[in-house]
Order: structure tokens, then C-alpha cells, then sequence
């Protein structure tokens, strides 16, 4: 069996409350793989133990039990962390630095330096869009470009598994169709990541598995096609198709033990009418 | 490879918090010791030189302490919280960068700007004390018009030794290295602190028992005699709260006394000592820390 980008094995972890002798349990028996060159979506309402989860595979957060290793190092070693990349929920960052800045500070942490680096910076930016920004400093940036000059910073030194928090909180549609766009290049290029959400629509796209927590427990886990599909039921969809035609099928659909349990005119989403909308003409 | 320390994230750690502290405009406490020291400068042109000189210098010595001492504490007080609230730390420490990288990287970038000031404000310093001595020099150079040179040249020479003398310097030093104890004395409660204003009451705390403790035990011993009681609770005391009276040559200055070399030694190591002692302190409470 090949490593996994990610093991959480039977992870628990519980906080004590101060002056309360009381312990809340954030993750219980948590236990989830991320293969490599997946896009796992670690799915949850807030409070749900998503940040937690993450945080113990970072090795920001100890667990009370239980382990985490990252493509088979155990996710305390400082050294497993060598080709992560982290983009943290709605990050800030040094405010008085510049865009340029703040990629050159985390590319040096991540042992990039010279012409490099400079390059690095240079692509980063435009990947994200921010090349025009680059000399601002972050203290004018709006929560999009935070978020994703954010996702610069986690990118920078081509990491193998890039980890997000909620990476489309506080971005418009158009940012957050960029930042999937971003993501699904990742994973042509092999790249692992590992996001947190609680906006299932868009996770629906670009995952390719998902597990789902509900007070710090793993309450489904599967690839996206598995879990969604209803096997007892088909649905057609037809063009041009008249009151006389519907009938037919379902008399039809009758005749063969079948059942038509809808019938609608197709919609679009919500998301796709402002995209459409909107887009530069 | 991973390496347990990289001096480029060392570097990178140590210079971002630099110009992070720099753009947020704490040089401006090097303005207001300009106007301090300036004004006080105008102030004492009343007196006679000798006297100008010396309380000139000790406004300037006890100024730059005072600056420098808060410098040290307000501009690291904020350094950890603010990581956490912007949550930069995560990124940072979500990369190969060990907790105590960060940690030594953060106090190397506040000494750094310490060291920056205490280079400024003495330049600033004796800059004043420069022009003041030129301003002196030439009244007393018009006063003494009728009088002989060998009596002019005398009155100059004491002039200048009023003005300046070598053991400014080993006192500035001893100023900058208090500054860094306290520094990282700030920085290892930031580690534990709940708040930016908890971190700064609680280093002005330690700041002022610090400056009376040696008065309070010389107090105490006279009073209460030197039972082992006494003693090991004023042993407790100086272990936690560093003496900071010992890092003041002020007086000495002022008095026109020199400053021992193994005394100003000592003190040096005594600093650095305590330097290392809460770096470690810091790095031992920020490594259990859950974040």
C-alpha cells in the first residue's frame, strides 16, 4: 500500500477548561487517510473539530491520543513539515509588510533564497493574481486578496501537500472559482491537499473525497461520487420536451415497474447566474 | 535535509520583526528623547558649565534608560499576541521552523531595534553635549579675551573634560544590555500572558521591584537582621526579579568616578546571564503551548 499523504489514526484530543474541571473533547477517535494527489474535503459546522483536526497534523496542536503522520513521519517532527504548506481560516498576516514582502519572508522559512526566491515570488503572485498588488502592503488588502496572497505564501515552495482552512471564507464567487481553479492544477500537477469547509457546493466540485465531522467525530468518509449517488434513481434530462412526451414516459416508466417521482424544469445555480453575470466582457 | 537550526530562517525571523516594529513607527520614541534632551539643554544654559555638564548628562543617561526600558517592553509585548491574532504564527510554524527558532528569532529582531535606538540616541547624545561644549568653549574663549593662553587653554581643558569622558561609554552599554533583559524577560511572559496589557503591567511590575529591590533588602536586613529566612526569601526574590539598580553607572558618571573594568564585566555577564535565562524560560513555556 502505497504512504498515505495523511494518517490520522485513532486521534483524540480533549481541552481542559480552566478553573472549571472541565474538558471539552474537540476530536474523538478520529481516523481518516489522505491518499497522494487527492483533494480530501474535511467537511463540518463550525465548532465541528475541523480546525482542531487540522491543527494536530500540523503539528500546531498535541493530541491527547492517537497519531498523525504526514507522508509517514509522525506529524510532531519538525522535519515532517518540510513540504507542507498551510493556509490558516481568514489569516491577516504582518500587515506593514507588502505582498512581495510577506512571500520573501516565508519563502526564506522554507529555505528558498537568491534568484530563486526571487522567481518564486514573482510566480506566486501572478498565480494568484496579486502581481499588481505586490508593492501594497497588506494593511490595504482586502479579505480576498488576503486570502489569497495567503495561498501564495502556502504554495511558495512547491509543497507536496498543501493544507486549507476554509479557503474560500470571505471571497467573492469569481476569487473562489480562482482559488478551485488553483487547487485543481495542484492536483493535476500531483500535489495533495487537504481543505476544511462548511460551503458544500463548491467542495463538491473539486473534491475528490470527503469525510464529514459532527462534534468531533468522523460521521461519513468516502469519495464524492460514492456518497452522493442515489442508486435507486435516474434522472433524465431532456430538451424541447412537450406535456404529451412526459406523459409517454410515463406511462412508459409504469409499464416497466418504474416510478417518476419528479418532474421539473432544469435550474442553474445560484453561483453560476453571477458568475455569468459578471464576467468581463 | 531538515536542519535543527538554519541561520537564513533565523535571519528571516530576526529581520521581519525588525521592520515589522519599525513601520510601526517606534523610533518615535527616539523624537521625543531628542526633545527631551534638547530642551533640557536650553533649560540649564543658567547654570555654571560644570554643573551644566553634569546634570546635562545625567538627564541624557537617565533618559535613554527610561526610553530605551520602554522600547524594550512595548515593542515586544506585542510581538506573540499580535502572531496569534493574525495568525501568522500558524503559517510560520506550520513550515520547518522549530518553536525555538521563532521564539530566539523574535528576540534577536527586538534587539536588533534596541541596539538601533541606543546607536541613535547617542549619536544624538553627544551631538548635544558637542554643541553645547562648542557654545560654552566660544563664551568662555570671549570672556577670557584679556587673559593669557595658558589660562584660556586650562579653562578649555576643563571644559572638555566636564563635557566628555570614556566612561559614557561602558554606561550606554550597560543601558542597551538592561534593555535586552528586559526584553526578553517581556518576551517569556508574553508566552504565558492573556493579553498585550497583562504582558506590560506585569514587565513594569517586575521593571520597578527590580529598581527597589536592593534598597528594599538593604531595608530589610538593617530592620528584621539576616536570619536565614530573611536571607533565603531575598534570594528568592533576586533569582526572579533581576537587580536592576546594578545595571545604572549613572552616579558614577556624574561624580566623574571610573567605572571598573571587572565591575562593568560583571555586569555585562550578569545581563547576558539573565538574557539567556528567560530566552530559555520563554522557549521551554512556548514549546508546551497549544496554539
Amino acid at each position: 500500500m502505497a504512504e498515505a499523504a495523511v494518517a490520522v489514526n485513532a486521534v483524540t484530543k480533549r481541552f481542559p477548561i480552566p478553573f472549571h474541571r472541565r474538558v471539552v473533547t474537540a476530536v474523538r477517535q478520529l481516523t481518516l487517510r489522505v491518499e497522494a494527489g487527492q483533494i480530501y474535503g474535511l467537511l463540518g459546522p463550525n465548532g465541528s473539530g475541523k480546525s482542531t483536526t487540522l491543527k494536530i497534523i500540523l503539528g500546531l496542536v498535541e493530541p491527547t491520543s492517537g497519531e498523525a503522520k504526514i507522508f509517514g513521519r509522525d506529524a510532531r517532527e519538525v522535519a515532517s513539515r518540510e513540504a507542507v504548506g498551510f493556509l490558516p481560516e481568514s489569516p491577516y498576516f504582518h500587515k506593514y509588510l507588502t505582498g512581495a514582502e510577506t512571500l520573501r519572508f516565508f519563502g526564506k522559512l522554507s529555505g528558498l533564497g537568491g534568484a530563486k526566491l526571487r522567481t518564486k515570488v514573482d510566480e506566486s503572485l501572478e498565480l494568484v493574481g496579486l502581481s499588481d498588488a505586490r508593492d501594497r502592503r497588506l494593511s490595504g488588502y482586502s479579505k480576498g486578496m488576503l486570502q489569497r496572497i495567503g495561498l501564495a505564501q502556502a504554495l511558495i515552495h512547491d509543497p507536496q501537500l498543501v493544507v486549507l482552512d476554509e479557503p474560500t471564507a470571505g471571497v467573492d464567487p469569481a476569487g473562489s472559482r480562482d482559488i478551485h481553479s488553483i487547487l485543481l492544477d495542484l492536483k493535476r500537477r500531483g500535489i495533495t491537499v487537504l481543505l476544511s469547509s462548511h460551503l458544500l457546493g463548491p467542495v463538491q466540485e473539486i473534491c475528490d473525497r470527503v469525510g464529514i465531522l459532527a462534534e468531533g467525530t468522523l460521521v461519513r468518509e468516502g469519495m464524492i461520487e460514492d456518497l452522493l449517488v442515489l442508486e435507486d434513481r435516474t434522472e433524465v434530462v431532456l430538451r424541447n420536451a412537450t406535456p404529451e412526451l412526459m406523459q409517454k414516459i410515463g406511462a412508459l416508466a409504469e409499464t416497466a415497474g418504474a416510478e417518476v417521482l419528479e418532474e421539473h424544469k432544469s435550474r442553474t445555480t445560484l453561483e453560476r447566474l453571477f458568475l455569468d453575470a459578471t464576467k468581463k466582457r | 535535509m531538515h536542519r535543527a537550526f538554519s541561520p537564513r530562517r533565523f535571519a528571516a525571523l530576526t529581520t521581519n520583526t525588525l521592520t515589522e516594529l519599525t513601520r510601526l513607527k517606534v523610533f518615535h520614541v527616539l523624537l521625543l528623547f531628542a526633545l527631551v534632551l534638547i530642551g533640557s539643554s536650553m533649560f540649564l544654559a543658567r547654570l555654571s558649565f560644570q554643573q551644566e555638564f553634569q546634570v546635562l548628562k545625567d538627564i541624557g543617561l537617565g533618559a535613554m534608560s527610561i526610553f530605551t526600558a520602554l522600547l524594550a517592553i512595548l515593542a515586544t509585548a506585542r510581538l506573540l499576541p499580535q502572531d496569534r491574532d493574525d495568525r501568522t504564527v500558524y503559517s510560520i510554524l506550520a513550515r520547518p521552523v522549530p518553536r525555538f527558532e521563532y521564539i530566539a528569532g523574535k528576540l534577536a529582531g527586538v534587539l536588533l531595534l534596541l541596539g538601533i535606538s541606543i546607536l541613535v540616541m547617542s549619536a544624538l547624545f553627544l551631538a548635544v553635549l558637542f554643541l553645547r561644549e562648542q557654545s560654552v568653549a566660544a563664551v568662555t574663549a570671549r570672556q577670557m579675551a584679556g587673559g593669557s593662553p595658558e589660562q584660556l587653554q586650562t579653562a578649555l581643558a576643563q571644559l572638555r573634560a566636564a563635557t566628555f569622558s570614556a566612561e559614557l561609554f561602558p554606561a550606554i552599554t550597560v543601558i542597551y544590555v538592561k534593555g535586552c533583559l528586559l526584553a526578553a524577560l517581556t518576551l517569556f511572559i508574553s508566552t504565558f500572558a492573556t493579553s498585550n496589557i497583562y504582558t506590560v503591567v506585569v514587565s513594569v511590575f517586575v521593571y520597578f521591584i527590580g529598581h527597589l529591590q536592593a534598597t528594599a533588602r538593604e531595608f530589610w536586613l538593617q530592620e528584621q537582621g539576616a536570619g536565614w529566612l530573611a536571607r533565603t526569601f531575598l534570594a528568592c526574590v533576586a533569582l526572579l526579579f533581576p537587580d536592576l539598580h546594578l545595571f545604572d553607572f549613572s552616579d558614577q558618571i556624574i561624580a566623574g568616578s571610573a567605572i571598573p573594568l571587572p565591575l562593568f564585566l560583571q555586569t555585562i555577564a550578569l545581563g547576558l546571564f539573565y538574557v539567556v535565562i528567560y530566552l530559555l524560560l520563554a522557549i521551554a513555556v512556548f514549546n508546551g503551548k497549544e496554539l
